[in-house]
């Protein structure tokens, strides 16, 4: 299992980053920590003749509040997301999705960025970033540019990245409030990819539930929003009936079979998980 | 393509031509001669190989070694205070029967020496799902936890 | 019942002595063996499972810089001179009726039968370059229908793995008429019928398979460095392969890194690297088998079903069984491959059962082949432990009060098993209950009423078994250790046995300074090297403790008899007179006169005037042992208990108590080690492992993301509690290095099956998976 051949280059600013990119078009590829994509290429299942290495780029590595939002550099560390006081504090859902991925040793070379570029339908980060609506902000040939969370993830392992363009920083709205964030999944062991996982965030005024945030992972090609789930919810208020929110989650879904775990245990569990993690989270938010 | 960097492996600098593909574990292993770091699956999951990077618990199979130039590497020949002696969690794994063939035992070592240094107030949950990152087919986990438990409790005793 | 008083070193936890060399990084595996002008192999093999070569073409990928030579079955095959293990003995006739073992090749010889299967070797200098030119091998294949599972292979008996062999199996023990038990069957109050089924799974040891092969062509020689179980298997099966003299062959074993069976013997592609090694010469090659090779191409085990019928009386009295034994043995196993022989005999384990009927078939599949995995016969205990529950439910009975009712006291002792076993110091009675004691029964079935109040589901399984433990027949029959006191005092000590990872460089010294009288750090092992290791079977069947311990303790006590003598002939005492401590030897009641080993060794060595007269100068022994028996028994009882989420179908073990008797403990953390990792390899193949694979035989299970190996989260505080009841082999030793992993399997269904019978759900296929539990509760309407 050793990597075929490629030439890896140690740019040291985005704008060489993109310039490399440009240079290598299709035969380039960026790595961020590498935890995916190492062992793609170890196991032949992906090769390259360039490799652009993003960890010596610093500008990547900031995390920043400004106003409403939170921001979080492409190249922050999985490890340092999860313990950053400032990420802790202004976007708990980050924080509490990061322990269920990998293991520590992965998350302390696995970044926020490369994650969700990554775009695995059954990680965590990108149904975060979907639930919470984060912004994507993405450098290329032709500048920089926004793009919002429900437009990113176009299927398995693909994103809305164009060619040339790399993923640079996430921006996460800030809740305020009363609010409770939850990250629940179903895997066969700790630090497995999820069979099915959710991602919720709600706020809650009195027994009203003012905002509703979730999004299911690992029950298709992409992370995906339970919005009629979420309106179920707020028109239910606290005292809303859980179990059919979550069978609103789930009754869209049609997810695949697996080694692991069929479409149909997925779907049904989805719904499970939903309700769980819906209770949890109003707990959260009333204590 | 192939390039000639410096390695700085626990606390000496090895020069070593490597190939831009080749793997930091096999170039720990092949070019430094340090075989201590394992590898046994090669793609992250059982842990063997894991060595610190600057301090932190990286798996050496998922880095190319010419990222770790400029880096100070540690791996478990690294551990020890002093050669014929044992680190606390060294001796916590001795003491606990923490290892059989001995196979995984490097990326063990490498890990909770960091995760118990950054974190040695983890709860005993805690402390497994720090272990989850790392497979052993031997000990059931069995003596690898209370080794654990050992170490944790010498070094919060250590801090008072 | 208790054992005898603990010894200064036998039944003490005394650390390891291996552990610091291991703990900094110190060990001396394969893949750290750095020869010079060394060049590495990768092979290239089959993604179909089962097909013609049509095309074989080599030319590109030997342009590609840096590779040496690339081989193929054309070029490797016609080199095997024999083809067989020294434990399971030559190759039966083609056409034997009672079984066969695969055609001879090791490479494909022109067809593939399994994914994975080697098809040719790239040799180049480093395994990236091996690695570049594999993929440019082109190999086209005449893909034909595979025979994948038991399902197909029990349906379709003509169809055949092997075109060389006329038939389909690897062993077969047939259906027999005995018309006395089947009229009883046919009577009896009770008739129960299951069909247990065990899901493949592979040994994983965390080092795989890896072997250097070095032909010296000037100096006559070999040398083979290999990551196994058994070193003189290495060489005797490397001469026989290529007609070369065993002597002039070494095989080195230094640190292996586990194997639990899959190491026992010589693959294919292990062959195949001695062939080419012989064939190259003077430049040695190295294979290190990566990750997916080893989960795609090395041994697998367990792919198994048992189908049980047990009559039984209104009270619960075993009247008797007919079992059929179905297993999967995969292409190219070593040798014949199956375990159901040993199976069958071993069924009735703890329990009085009048008769067994036992049948059993193991069929050749297009598939990975079958090794022994830790307690490779244990599906008979797989099956038997589940039946017990099946068996209580179906008649209404307690199954611990089913099992009480049927279990061997000790009144019965010694007794003799309906399959001809004798069992003289066994105690499954009383591991039952010291882990029911452990357990507190009531208290859990009170928590378990008050969680299915609440809608959760609690549950509780038992399992009880005897351990043929030190196998002791064939090449298995006795190990050796050769004791030499240097002139110095101190100790070397070569063993006909090897660790891989079974702590015998502690284990065995504190055999051996115990029955010797000197301290345990003068004591050197030396194993795993066939230069200085006397022959032995290497590990296997629970063998170490029994059977190496017995002939450390047989020659540590010749030793010592020896430098009492000449102790006795400079003290002026009687040997009855005197006594050892601490390496000095002294005339009890008088301490001054005394002689330390040292100066006893000296003149051993070096001061022929001070020895009786006619005694042989040096101190150096041997002795080999072999048990009295074929086995010596050993037996414990398991207990978990689990809560099921009938939501998610997760199963979360609360406890798992061990109760076990092993005799006299060596060193009771080793024991508890060894039990520690069998159970959790079992409770990985009931909830997590799965080598699984597709219709065209294609596994599925390629990495370790989706061969789920149990991590530390999963796993409870086992709890021990121990038994030591003295055997009859020396020592009072009982081997139990397999035991964890036969029992624990059926236990944790149990525990899993008592969760959810009251809702109609029996499981009785492995894994539980969540999603296969959830799919239980769906049928049984149980869960939407």
């Amino acid at each position: 299992m050793k990597p075929a051949p490629f030439e890896m280059h140690l740019p040291t600013s985005v704008s060489e980053v993109v310039a490399l990119l440009d240079e290598h078009g299709d035969l380039a590829k960026p790595i961020a920590g590498g935890q995916s994509l190492v062992p793609m290429m170890s196991l032949r299942l992906a090769s390259f003749e360039h490799l652009i290495d993003l960890n010596g780029v610093s500008e990547l590595n900031q995390v920043s509040v400004n106003g409403d939002s939170l921001r979080i550099g492409a190249m922050v560390r999985q490890s340092t997301a999860e313990h950053d006081p400032q990420i802790v504090k202004s976007a708990p859902l980050v924080a509490k999705a990061i322990p269920h991925i990998g293991h520590f040793q992965i998350r302390n070379r696995g970044t926020v960025g490369g994650s969700i570029a990554h775009a695995d339908p059954s990680s965590e980060l990108p149904a975060v970033a979907l639930a919470l609506d984060a912004t994507i902000e993405a450098v290329g040939p032709n500048g920089s540019r926004e793009i919002a969370a429900k437009d990113f993830f176009v299927s398995t392992w693909e994103t809305s990245l164009i060619d040339g363009e790399i993923l640079t920083g996430v921006r996460f709205p800030i809740w305020s409030g009363k609010c409770g964030f939850v990250v629940e999944e179903v895997a066969r062991r700790h630090g497995d990819f999820a069979l099915v996982g959710v991602a919720a965030a709600v706020q809650v005024d009195g027994s009203k539930v003012a905002k509703a945030a979730i999004a299911l992972f690992g029950v298709g090609g992409t992370p995906v929003r339970a919005s009629e789930a979420e309106q179920a919810l707020i028109a239910g208020g606290t005292s809303a009936d859980l179990d059919a929110v979550g069978n609103l989650a789930a009754m869209n879904l049609a997810p695949s079979d697996d080694v692991h775990a069929s479409g149909e245990y997925r779907k049904a569990v989805a719904a499970t998980i939903v309700a769980r993690a819906i209770a949890k989270a109003l707990k959260e938010a009333q204590s | 393509m192939s390039r000639n960097i410096t390695l700085n492996i626990n606390g000496a600098q090895h020069t070593v031509d490597v190939e831009d593909r080749m793997l930091l574990s096999d170039a720990i292993r092949e070019k430094a001669g340090l075989t201590g770091t394992h590898v046994a699956c090669e793609h992250g999951v059982c842990g063997a190989c894991t060595i610190l990077l600057d301090g932190e618990a990286v798996r050496s199979c998922l880095m190319f070694t010419v990222q770790a130039a400029g880096h100070e590497i540690t791996t478990v020949e690294g551990i020890a205070p002093a050669p014929g002696e044992l680190s606390v969690v060294q001796r916590a794994m001795q003491d606990n029967h923490g290892l059989q063939c001995g196979f995984c035992t490097p990326g063990i070592v490498t890990s909770l020496t960091a995760y118990l240094r950054d974190f040695p107030n983890a709860s005993d949950d805690e402390l497994k799902e720090a272990l989850s990152g790392n497979l052993c087919r031997c000990t059931g986990y069995m003596g690898i936890i209370n080794a654990a438990r050992q170490a944790q409790k010498e070094i919060q005793g250590s801090a008072k | 019942m208790s054992g005898q008083a603990a010894g200064r070193y036998v039944g003490q936890s005394i650390k390891r002595k291996e552990d610091p060399r291991l703990l900094t990084g110190q060990g001396r595996y394969v893949d750290d063996v750095q020869l010079p002008n060394m060049a590495h192999v990768a092979f290239v093999r089959s993604n179909i499972a089962r097909g013609k070569i049509t095309n074989l073409d080599i030319s590109e990928a030997l342009q590609v810089p840096g590779v040496i030579a690339i081989y193929t079955g054309d070029d490797l095959n016609p080199y095997i001179k024999e083809y067989w293990h020294t434990m399971g003995g030559p190759r039966p006739a083609l056409d034997d009726p009672s079984g066969a073992h695969p055609p001879a090749s090791v490479l494909a010889p022109g067809d593939v039968r399994f994914v994975g299967d080697p098809i040719a070797m790239v040799i180049a200098e480093n395994r990236y370059v091996a690695e570049d030119a594999a993929e440019m091998v082109i190999v086209d294949i005449d893909v034909e229908e595979p025979i994948i599972g038991l399902d197909m292979a029990v349906a379709h008996p003509e169809m055949k793995v092997h075109h060389e062999l006329n038939k389909n199996f690897s062993g077969i023990m047939p259906y027999m008429e005995v018309p006395p038990v089947d009229e009883m069957m046919a009577s009896a109050p009770h008739v129960v019928t299951r069909r247990f089924k065990q899901a493949r799974a592979t040994n994983v040891p965390m080092e795989p398979r890896g072997i250097i092969v070095k032909h010296d062509r000037g100096a006559n020689e070999i040398t083979i460095w290999s990551a196994t179980q058994n070193a003189h298997e290495v060489r005797s099966f490397c001469a026989r392969l290529i007609g070369f003299p065993a002597q002039r062959i070494r095989a080195i074993a230094g640190d292996v890194g586990g194997g639990f069976g899959q190491k026992m013997m010589v693959s294919r592609d292990e062959a195949a690297m001695m062939i080419a090694g012989y064939l190259l010469g003077d430049r040695p090659i190295k294979w290190i088998e990566d990750r997916r090779e080893s989960l795609i191409a090395a041994n697998q085990a367990r792919e198994e079903w048992v189908d049980v019928t047990m009559a039984v009386t209104p009270e619960g009295d075993i009247m008797g069984c007919r079992v059929n034994f179905l297993e999967d043995v995969g292409a190219y196993p070593p040798g014949a491959g199956g375990g159901a022989g040993m199976s069958a005999g071993m069924f009735p384990g703890p329990y009085k059962m009048p008769v067994v009927i036992p049948q059993g078939t193991s069929y050749f599949t297009n598939t990975c082949g079958k090794a022994p995995y830790r307690g490779p016969w244990m599906m008979e205990t797989v099956a038997r432990e589940q039946m017990m529950d099946h068996v209580a439910a179906e008649i209404g009975i307690d199954p611990i009060e089913f099992r009480r009712r049927n279990i061997i006291h000790q009144s019965d002792l010694p007794y003799t098993t309906c399959t001809t076993l004798v069992y003289d110091v066994v105690t499954p009675e009383e591991t039952l209950d010291q882990a029911m004691e452990m357990l507190d029964l009531a208290k859990f079935r009170a928590e378990q009423e008050k969680a299915r109040a609440e809608g959760r589901l609690l549950g509780l399984g038992v399992g009880v078994y005897i351990e043929p433990s030190a196998i002791a027949f064939g090449i298995l029959s006795s190990d050796q250790a050769n004791v030499r006191m240097d002139e110095n005092g101190k100790v070397l000590v070569a063993l006909s046995s090897g660790s891989h990872g079974h702590s015998i460089e502690t284990t065995m010294p504190q055999v051996i300074a115990e029955h010797l009288g000197c301290d345990i750090d003068d004591i050197i092992i030396m194993q795993g090297d066939t230069a200085s290791a006397p022959i032995g079977p290497g590990t296997g069947g629970s063998r170490t403790a029994v059977i190496v311990g017995g002939a450390c303790q047989t020659a540590a006590g010749k030793l010592k008899a020896k430098i009492l003598e000449i102790a006795a002939h400079t003290l002026e005492a009687n040997v009855d007179d005197l006594e050892v401590n601490d390496s000095v030897v002294s005339v009890k009641g008088t301490p001054a006169k005394q002689l330390p080993f040292a100066q006893i060794a000296a003149m051993a060595y070096m001061m022929p005037e001070m020895l009786p007269e006619g005694m042989e100068m040096g101190l150096e022994v041997s002795a080999r042992y072999k048990p009295a028996g074929s086995f010596t028994y050993s037996n414990a009882t398991h207990v978990c208990t689990v809560e099921v989420d009938p939501k998610t179908g997760m199963v979360k073990i609360l406890r798992y108590i061990v109760s076990e008797d092993c005799g006299q403990m060596i060193n009771p953390m080793v024991v508890e080690g060894q039990i520690a990792g069998g159970v959790v390899q079992g409770i990985g193949g009931v909830l997590f492992e799965h080598m699984i694979y597709d219709k065209d035989g294609n596994p599925l299970a390629t990495t370790f993301l989706d061969y789920l190996v149990p991590t530390a989260p999963e796993i409870p505080d086992i709890e021990y509690g121990h038994i030591q009841t003295m055997s009859n082999s020396l020592g009072g030793y009982k081997g139990m290095g397999e035991g964890g992993a036969i029992v624990s399997p059926p236990t944790v269904a149990n525990a899993i099956h008592d969760a959810v019978k009251h809702l109609g759900v029996h499981p009785t296929d492995f894994p539980l998976g969540p999603s296969q539990i959830r799919d239980l509760l769906v049928h049984a309407g149980a869960a939407v």
